[in-house]
Protein backbone atom coordinates (compact mmCIF):
# COMPACT_ATOMS: atom_id res chain seq x y z
CA UNK A 1 0.00 0.00 0.00
CA UNK A 2 1.37 3.28 -0.83
CA UNK A 3 0.92 5.31 2.45
CA UNK A 4 -0.33 8.84 1.31
CA UNK A 5 -1.40 12.08 3.72
CA UNK A 6 -4.83 11.58 3.25
CA UNK A 7 -4.29 8.07 4.84
CA UNK A 8 -3.79 9.67 7.81
CA UNK A 9 -7.18 10.09 9.25
CA UNK A 10 -7.86 6.35 8.94
CA UNK A 11 -4.97 5.02 9.95
CA UNK A 12 -5.26 7.09 13.27
CA UNK A 13 -8.73 5.38 13.52
CA UNK A 14 -7.61 1.78 12.71
CA UNK A 15 -4.78 0.85 14.61
CA UNK A 16 -3.31 -1.49 12.43
CA UNK A 17 -2.77 1.12 9.86
CA UNK A 18 -0.30 2.84 12.14
CA UNK A 19 2.81 1.38 10.82
CA UNK A 20 2.45 2.52 7.36
CA UNK A 21 1.61 5.47 9.20
CA UNK A 22 4.58 5.97 10.96
CA UNK A 23 6.60 4.88 8.02
CA UNK A 24 5.09 7.58 6.23
CA UNK A 25 5.75 10.18 8.77
CA UNK A 26 9.92 9.70 8.23
CA UNK A 27 9.26 11.86 5.56
CA UNK A 28 6.95 14.31 5.97
CA UNK A 29 6.31 16.68 8.56
CA UNK A 30 2.96 17.40 9.20
CA UNK A 31 1.95 13.76 9.21
CA UNK A 32 5.11 13.42 11.75
CA UNK A 33 3.92 16.19 13.99
CA UNK A 34 0.01 14.55 13.61
CA UNK A 35 1.06 11.63 14.98
CA UNK A 36 3.42 12.96 17.49
CA UNK A 37 0.57 14.94 19.22
CA UNK A 38 -1.92 11.59 19.24
CA UNK A 39 1.22 9.81 21.11
CA UNK A 40 1.61 12.63 22.96
CA UNK A 41 -1.95 12.66 24.25
CA UNK A 42 -2.18 8.43 25.11
CA UNK A 43 1.11 9.08 27.11
CA UNK A 44 -0.25 11.79 29.00
CA UNK A 45 -3.65 9.98 29.55
CA UNK A 46 -2.22 7.74 32.53
CA UNK A 47 -0.83 10.45 34.21
CA UNK A 48 -3.95 11.65 34.80
CA UNK A 49 -5.16 8.65 36.87
CA UNK A 50 -6.13 9.47 40.70
CA UNK A 51 -5.01 7.73 43.32
CA UNK A 52 -5.51 7.91 47.10
CA UNK A 53 -5.29 6.05 50.32
CA UNK A 54 -8.43 5.04 51.61
CA UNK A 55 -7.66 2.95 54.74
CA UNK A 56 -11.60 3.63 55.97
CA UNK A 57 -12.88 2.48 52.91
CA UNK A 58 -12.76 -1.56 52.93
CA UNK A 59 -13.87 -1.59 56.72
CA UNK A 60 -17.27 0.80 55.86
CA UNK A 61 -17.44 -2.05 53.21
CA UNK A 62 -17.13 -4.71 55.66
CA UNK A 63 -18.85 -3.36 58.57
CA UNK A 64 -21.96 -2.49 56.31
CA UNK A 65 -21.55 -6.23 54.57
CA UNK A 66 -21.99 -7.80 58.34
CA UNK A 67 -24.47 -5.95 59.41
CA UNK A 68 -26.82 -6.75 56.61
CA UNK A 69 -25.55 -10.41 56.49
CA UNK A 70 -26.46 -10.35 60.73
CA UNK A 71 -29.44 -8.44 59.65
CA UNK A 72 -30.55 -10.69 56.58
CA UNK A 73 -30.50 -13.90 59.36
CA UNK A 74 -33.65 -14.81 59.85
CA UNK A 75 -34.84 -15.18 63.73
CA UNK A 76 -36.41 -18.35 63.51
CA UNK A 77 -35.18 -21.82 62.55
CA UNK A 78 -34.13 -20.63 59.35
CA UNK A 79 -31.02 -18.91 59.96
CA UNK A 80 -29.77 -20.99 62.66
CA UNK A 81 -30.23 -24.34 60.91
CA UNK A 82 -28.76 -25.96 57.90
CA UNK A 83 -30.74 -28.39 55.78
CA UNK A 84 -29.36 -31.45 57.22
CA UNK A 85 -30.73 -29.94 61.18
CA UNK A 86 -33.66 -29.26 59.20
CA UNK A 87 -34.71 -32.32 57.45
CA UNK A 88 -34.08 -33.97 60.84
CA UNK A 89 -36.75 -31.88 62.35
CA UNK A 90 -38.61 -32.71 59.50
CA UNK A 91 -38.29 -36.51 60.17
CA UNK A 92 -39.05 -35.88 63.85
CA UNK A 93 -42.56 -34.26 62.53
CA UNK A 94 -43.46 -37.08 60.12
CA UNK A 95 -42.98 -40.25 63.26
CA UNK A 96 -44.97 -37.34 65.34
CA UNK A 97 -47.48 -37.26 62.73
CA UNK A 98 -47.57 -40.61 61.83
CA UNK A 99 -47.65 -41.65 65.33
CA UNK A 100 -51.00 -39.70 65.63
CA UNK A 101 -52.24 -40.98 62.53
CA UNK A 102 -51.34 -44.24 63.11
CA UNK A 103 -53.21 -43.59 66.46
CA UNK A 104 -56.38 -42.33 64.98
CA UNK A 105 -56.52 -44.47 62.15
CA UNK A 106 -57.42 -47.34 63.81
CA UNK A 107 -60.79 -48.63 63.73
CA UNK A 108 -62.43 -46.88 66.18
CA UNK A 109 -64.39 -48.06 69.48
CA UNK A 110 -67.17 -46.65 69.09
CA UNK A 111 -68.46 -43.65 66.56
CA UNK A 112 -67.33 -40.35 67.50
CA UNK A 113 -69.87 -37.77 68.87
CA UNK A 114 -70.19 -34.04 69.05
CA UNK A 115 -68.93 -34.79 72.47
CA UNK A 116 -65.97 -36.30 71.83
CA UNK A 117 -63.35 -33.57 71.88
CA UNK A 118 -60.45 -35.14 69.91
CA UNK A 119 -63.46 -34.98 66.68
CA UNK A 120 -64.93 -32.15 65.27
CA UNK A 121 -69.06 -31.79 64.56
CA UNK A 122 -69.94 -31.06 61.12
CA UNK A 123 -70.28 -27.16 61.58
CA UNK A 124 -66.93 -27.10 63.24
CA UNK A 125 -65.33 -28.91 60.01
CA UNK A 126 -66.61 -26.36 58.09
CA UNK A 127 -65.69 -23.15 59.66
CA UNK A 128 -62.18 -24.92 59.99
CA UNK A 129 -61.53 -25.66 56.11
CA UNK A 130 -62.77 -21.84 55.34
CA UNK A 131 -60.35 -21.10 57.71
CA UNK A 132 -57.24 -23.46 56.17
CA UNK A 133 -58.56 -22.29 52.65
CA UNK A 134 -58.48 -18.42 54.30
CA UNK A 135 -54.84 -19.08 55.38
CA UNK A 136 -53.80 -21.05 52.19
CA UNK A 137 -54.59 -18.57 50.01
CA UNK A 138 -52.77 -16.12 52.23
CA UNK A 139 -49.57 -18.27 52.32
CA UNK A 140 -50.18 -18.76 48.83
CA UNK A 141 -50.17 -14.70 48.22
CA UNK A 142 -46.96 -14.82 50.45
CA UNK A 143 -45.12 -17.74 48.65
CA UNK A 144 -45.98 -15.37 45.05
CA UNK A 145 -44.63 -12.32 46.92
CA UNK A 146 -41.47 -13.83 48.46
CA UNK A 147 -40.12 -16.80 45.98
CA UNK A 148 -38.28 -14.43 43.37
CA UNK A 149 -36.37 -12.75 45.91
CA UNK A 150 -35.64 -16.36 47.81
CA UNK A 151 -34.90 -17.68 44.15
CA UNK A 152 -32.80 -14.36 43.41
CA UNK A 153 -30.68 -14.45 46.46
CA UNK A 154 -27.94 -17.04 47.15
CA UNK A 155 -26.96 -16.07 50.91
CA UNK A 156 -26.58 -19.20 53.29
CA UNK A 157 -30.14 -17.87 55.18
CA UNK A 158 -31.98 -17.76 51.46
CA UNK A 159 -30.84 -21.51 50.73
CA UNK A 160 -31.76 -22.77 54.52
CA UNK A 161 -35.07 -20.92 53.87
CA UNK A 162 -35.62 -22.42 50.18
CA UNK A 163 -34.60 -25.98 52.00
CA UNK A 164 -36.81 -25.18 54.88
CA UNK A 165 -39.78 -24.17 52.90
CA UNK A 166 -39.54 -27.97 50.78
CA UNK A 167 -39.79 -29.67 54.10
CA UNK A 168 -42.66 -27.79 55.00
CA UNK A 169 -44.73 -28.58 51.65
CA UNK A 170 -43.45 -31.85 51.91
CA UNK A 171 -45.49 -31.87 55.15
CA UNK A 172 -48.24 -30.24 54.31
CA UNK A 173 -49.18 -32.47 51.30
CA UNK A 174 -48.66 -35.49 53.11
CA UNK A 175 -50.30 -34.49 56.44
CA UNK A 176 -53.44 -33.08 53.58
CA UNK A 177 -53.32 -36.21 51.88
CA UNK A 178 -54.21 -38.07 55.56
CA UNK A 179 -56.68 -35.30 56.48
CA UNK A 180 -58.79 -35.54 53.40
CA UNK A 181 -59.11 -39.49 54.73
CA UNK A 182 -59.93 -38.00 57.92
CA UNK A 183 -61.47 -34.96 58.00
CA UNK A 184 -62.90 -35.27 61.40
CA UNK A 185 -59.63 -35.50 63.07
CA UNK A 186 -58.87 -32.56 65.48
CA UNK A 187 -54.87 -33.32 66.14
CA UNK A 188 -54.88 -33.66 62.84
CA UNK A 189 -55.99 -30.38 61.54
CA UNK A 190 -54.32 -28.83 64.62
CA UNK A 191 -51.41 -30.19 63.14
CA UNK A 192 -51.90 -28.97 59.37
CA UNK A 193 -52.43 -25.44 61.26
CA UNK A 194 -49.29 -25.60 62.99
CA UNK A 195 -47.26 -26.70 59.40
CA UNK A 196 -49.23 -23.89 57.81
CA UNK A 197 -48.33 -21.22 60.20
CA UNK A 198 -44.49 -22.49 60.18
CA UNK A 199 -44.40 -21.76 56.63
CA UNK A 200 -46.08 -18.29 56.64
CA UNK A 201 -43.70 -17.74 59.35
CA UNK A 202 -40.73 -18.30 57.20
CA UNK A 203 -42.60 -16.46 54.19
CA UNK A 204 -42.73 -13.53 56.27
CA UNK A 205 -39.63 -13.79 57.66
CA UNK A 206 -37.97 -13.88 53.93
CA UNK A 207 -39.64 -10.58 53.05
CA UNK A 208 -38.99 -8.56 56.11
CA UNK A 209 -35.29 -9.89 55.52
CA UNK A 210 -35.24 -8.47 51.80
CA UNK A 211 -36.10 -5.01 52.86
CA UNK B 1 -4.67 -4.92 31.87
CA UNK B 2 -3.12 -3.47 35.02
CA UNK B 3 -0.57 -6.39 36.81
CA UNK B 4 -2.23 -8.14 39.38
CA UNK B 5 -5.30 -8.81 37.66
CA UNK B 6 -6.94 -11.64 38.95
CA UNK B 7 -7.20 -14.37 36.86
CA UNK B 8 -10.69 -16.39 35.43
CA UNK B 9 -10.35 -18.56 37.85
CA UNK B 10 -9.14 -16.53 40.88
CA UNK B 11 -12.30 -14.69 40.01
CA UNK B 12 -14.58 -17.18 39.85
CA UNK B 13 -12.74 -19.01 43.62
CA UNK B 14 -13.60 -15.84 45.57
CA UNK B 15 -16.68 -15.03 44.19
CA UNK B 16 -18.13 -18.46 44.92
CA UNK B 17 -16.35 -17.85 48.62
CA UNK B 18 -17.92 -14.77 48.01
CA UNK B 19 -21.30 -15.84 47.48
CA UNK B 20 -21.22 -18.69 50.71
CA UNK B 21 -20.51 -15.41 53.08
CA UNK B 22 -16.54 -15.10 53.13
CA UNK B 23 -15.72 -11.84 53.62
CA UNK B 24 -12.00 -12.57 53.20
CA UNK B 25 -12.29 -13.97 49.98
CA UNK B 26 -14.45 -10.48 49.07
CA UNK B 27 -11.70 -8.79 50.52
CA UNK B 28 -9.17 -10.21 48.32
CA UNK B 29 -11.59 -8.74 44.99
CA UNK B 30 -11.69 -5.08 46.88
CA UNK B 31 -7.70 -5.21 47.25
CA UNK B 32 -7.52 -6.15 43.66
CA UNK B 33 -9.75 -3.29 42.41
CA UNK B 34 -10.56 -0.71 44.52
CA UNK B 35 -7.82 1.33 43.53
CA UNK B 36 -8.61 1.71 39.92
CA UNK B 37 -12.53 1.82 40.57
CA UNK B 38 -11.35 5.20 42.94
CA UNK B 39 -9.58 6.56 39.82
CA UNK B 40 -12.56 5.87 37.57
CA UNK B 41 -15.42 7.27 39.96
CA UNK B 42 -13.35 9.99 40.51
CA UNK B 43 -12.66 10.83 36.40
CA UNK B 44 -16.82 10.72 36.28
CA UNK B 45 -17.46 12.71 39.56
CA UNK B 46 -14.68 15.10 39.90
CA UNK B 47 -14.77 14.18 43.99
CA UNK B 48 -12.56 12.18 46.21
CA UNK B 49 -15.41 12.06 48.58
CA UNK B 50 -18.08 10.95 45.65
CA UNK B 51 -16.06 8.63 44.43
CA UNK B 52 -15.04 6.87 47.68
CA UNK B 53 -19.32 6.48 48.01
CA UNK B 54 -19.59 5.31 44.31
CA UNK B 55 -16.88 2.90 45.36
CA UNK B 56 -18.74 1.51 48.50
CA UNK B 57 -22.29 1.30 47.61
CA UNK B 58 -20.52 -0.38 43.86
CA UNK B 59 -19.22 -2.60 46.50
CA UNK B 60 -22.46 -3.55 48.45
CA UNK B 61 -24.15 -3.96 45.01
CA UNK B 62 -21.43 -6.65 43.74
CA UNK B 63 -21.59 -8.60 47.18
CA UNK B 64 -25.25 -8.97 46.88
CA UNK B 65 -25.40 -9.54 42.84
CA UNK B 66 -22.44 -12.18 43.34
CA UNK B 67 -24.74 -15.00 42.76
CA UNK B 68 -25.72 -13.77 39.57
CA UNK B 69 -22.77 -13.01 37.92
CA UNK B 70 -21.93 -14.67 34.21
CA UNK B 71 -17.99 -14.55 34.00
CA UNK B 72 -18.84 -14.78 30.06
CA UNK B 73 -16.79 -11.51 30.08
CA UNK B 74 -14.17 -12.04 33.32
CA UNK B 75 -15.23 -10.37 36.10
CA UNK B 76 -13.51 -6.76 35.99
CA UNK B 77 -16.34 -5.87 33.29
CA UNK B 78 -18.79 -6.63 35.38
CA UNK B 79 -17.65 -4.86 38.48
CA UNK B 80 -17.04 -1.69 36.48
CA UNK B 81 -20.91 -1.68 34.84
CA UNK B 82 -22.25 -1.62 38.27
CA UNK B 83 -19.79 1.34 39.48
CA UNK B 84 -20.34 3.09 36.29
CA UNK B 85 -24.06 2.39 37.58
CA UNK B 86 -23.30 3.89 40.98
CA UNK B 87 -21.30 7.19 39.80
CA UNK B 88 -24.50 8.06 37.79
CA UNK B 89 -26.29 7.32 40.51
CA UNK B 90 -24.12 9.65 43.24
CA UNK B 91 -24.21 12.16 40.26
CA UNK B 92 -28.17 12.38 40.20
CA UNK B 93 -28.03 12.76 44.17
CA UNK B 94 -25.58 15.14 43.73
CA UNK B 95 -27.31 17.07 41.11
CA UNK B 96 -30.28 17.12 42.91
CA UNK B 97 -28.73 17.66 45.78
CA UNK B 98 -26.73 20.53 45.16
CA UNK B 99 -28.91 21.81 41.83
CA UNK B 100 -26.08 21.98 40.12
CA UNK B 101 -25.00 19.49 37.02
CA UNK B 102 -22.70 16.77 37.43
CA UNK B 103 -19.87 18.43 34.99
CA UNK B 104 -20.12 21.73 35.02
CA UNK B 105 -19.00 23.95 32.03
CA UNK B 106 -15.42 23.19 32.34
CA UNK B 107 -13.04 26.63 32.00
CA UNK B 108 -11.61 27.14 28.60
CA UNK B 109 -8.14 25.46 28.59
CA UNK B 110 -5.21 28.36 28.93
CA UNK B 111 -2.90 28.38 26.11
CA UNK B 112 0.87 27.65 28.47
CA UNK B 113 -1.16 24.85 30.30
CA UNK B 114 0.73 21.66 31.04
CA UNK B 115 -0.27 19.13 28.62
CA UNK B 116 -2.17 16.94 31.35
CA UNK B 117 -3.64 19.96 32.80
CA UNK B 118 -5.06 21.04 29.17
CA UNK B 119 -5.77 17.27 28.53
CA UNK B 120 -7.79 17.34 31.92
CA UNK B 121 -9.85 19.86 30.91
CA UNK B 122 -10.47 19.60 27.11
CA UNK B 123 -11.93 16.04 28.44
CA UNK B 124 -14.61 17.93 30.19
CA UNK B 125 -14.99 19.71 27.26
CA UNK B 126 -15.86 16.61 24.74
CA UNK B 127 -19.28 13.99 24.54
CA UNK B 128 -19.01 11.89 27.39
CA UNK B 129 -18.98 8.93 25.81
CA UNK B 130 -16.06 9.83 24.05
CA UNK B 131 -14.41 10.58 27.15
CA UNK B 132 -15.40 7.22 28.89
CA UNK B 133 -13.51 5.65 26.11
CA UNK B 134 -10.59 7.63 26.08
CA UNK B 135 -10.43 7.76 29.78
CA UNK B 136 -10.91 3.78 30.33
CA UNK B 137 -8.89 2.76 27.29
CA UNK B 138 -5.71 5.48 27.92
CA UNK B 139 -6.35 6.32 30.86
CA UNK B 140 -6.73 2.96 32.90
CA UNK B 141 -5.29 1.03 30.29
CA UNK B 142 -8.10 -1.38 29.59
CA UNK B 143 -8.02 -2.87 26.07
CA UNK B 144 -11.08 -2.41 23.47
CA UNK B 145 -13.16 -5.73 24.27
CA UNK B 146 -13.12 -4.53 27.42
CA UNK B 147 -14.01 -1.30 26.85
CA UNK B 148 -16.68 -2.71 24.55
CA UNK B 149 -17.79 -5.08 27.53
CA UNK B 150 -17.94 -2.58 30.42
CA UNK B 151 -19.90 0.20 28.31
CA UNK B 152 -22.07 -2.84 26.27
CA UNK B 153 -20.84 -2.04 22.82
CA UNK B 154 -19.44 -3.26 20.07
CA UNK B 155 -15.74 -3.06 19.87
CA UNK B 156 -15.43 -1.51 16.88
CA UNK B 157 -17.59 1.30 18.51
CA UNK B 158 -15.22 1.31 21.65
CA UNK B 159 -12.26 1.98 19.08
CA UNK B 160 -14.48 4.75 16.54
CA UNK B 161 -15.14 6.70 20.04
CA UNK B 162 -11.86 6.79 20.86
CA UNK B 163 -10.81 7.90 17.62
CA UNK B 164 -13.44 10.60 17.93
CA UNK B 165 -12.30 11.70 21.37
CA UNK B 166 -8.75 11.89 20.75
CA UNK B 167 -9.45 13.85 17.28
CA UNK B 168 -12.07 16.01 19.49
CA UNK B 169 -9.32 16.49 22.25
CA UNK B 170 -6.19 17.36 20.01
CA UNK B 171 -8.54 19.86 18.41
CA UNK B 172 -9.34 21.91 21.72
CA UNK B 173 -5.69 21.18 22.51
CA UNK B 174 -4.46 23.16 19.32
CA UNK B 175 -6.83 25.68 19.16
CA UNK B 176 -6.00 26.48 22.82
CA UNK B 177 -2.15 26.93 21.75
CA UNK B 178 -3.06 29.17 18.74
Amino acid sequence: MTFDCKDLERALAVPELLPDAREHAKVCDACRRELWLWSQMSGAAPGLREEWETPDLWPKIRQTLAAQQKAAKPRGLVGRFDWRMMAGIAAALTIAVSVVIMQYSRPAPAPATPQDSDFLTEQTLKEVEQTEAAYRASIDKLTRLAQPKLNASENPAAIAAREKLLVLDSEIASVRSTVSRNRFNAQLQAGLAVLYRDKQDTLKEILQSAQ
Amino acid sequence: MAAGRLTARTDADLIQASKRGDLSAFEEIYAAHAGRMKSVAFHLLADRSDAEDAVQEAFLKIYRAAGAIQFDSGLAPWIYRILLNCCYDTGRKRKRQAESPLSAEPPAIPGNAPLQVAIRQALGRIHPQYRMVFWLFEGEGFRHSEVAAILEIPEGTSKKWLFEAKRELKRLLTESRA
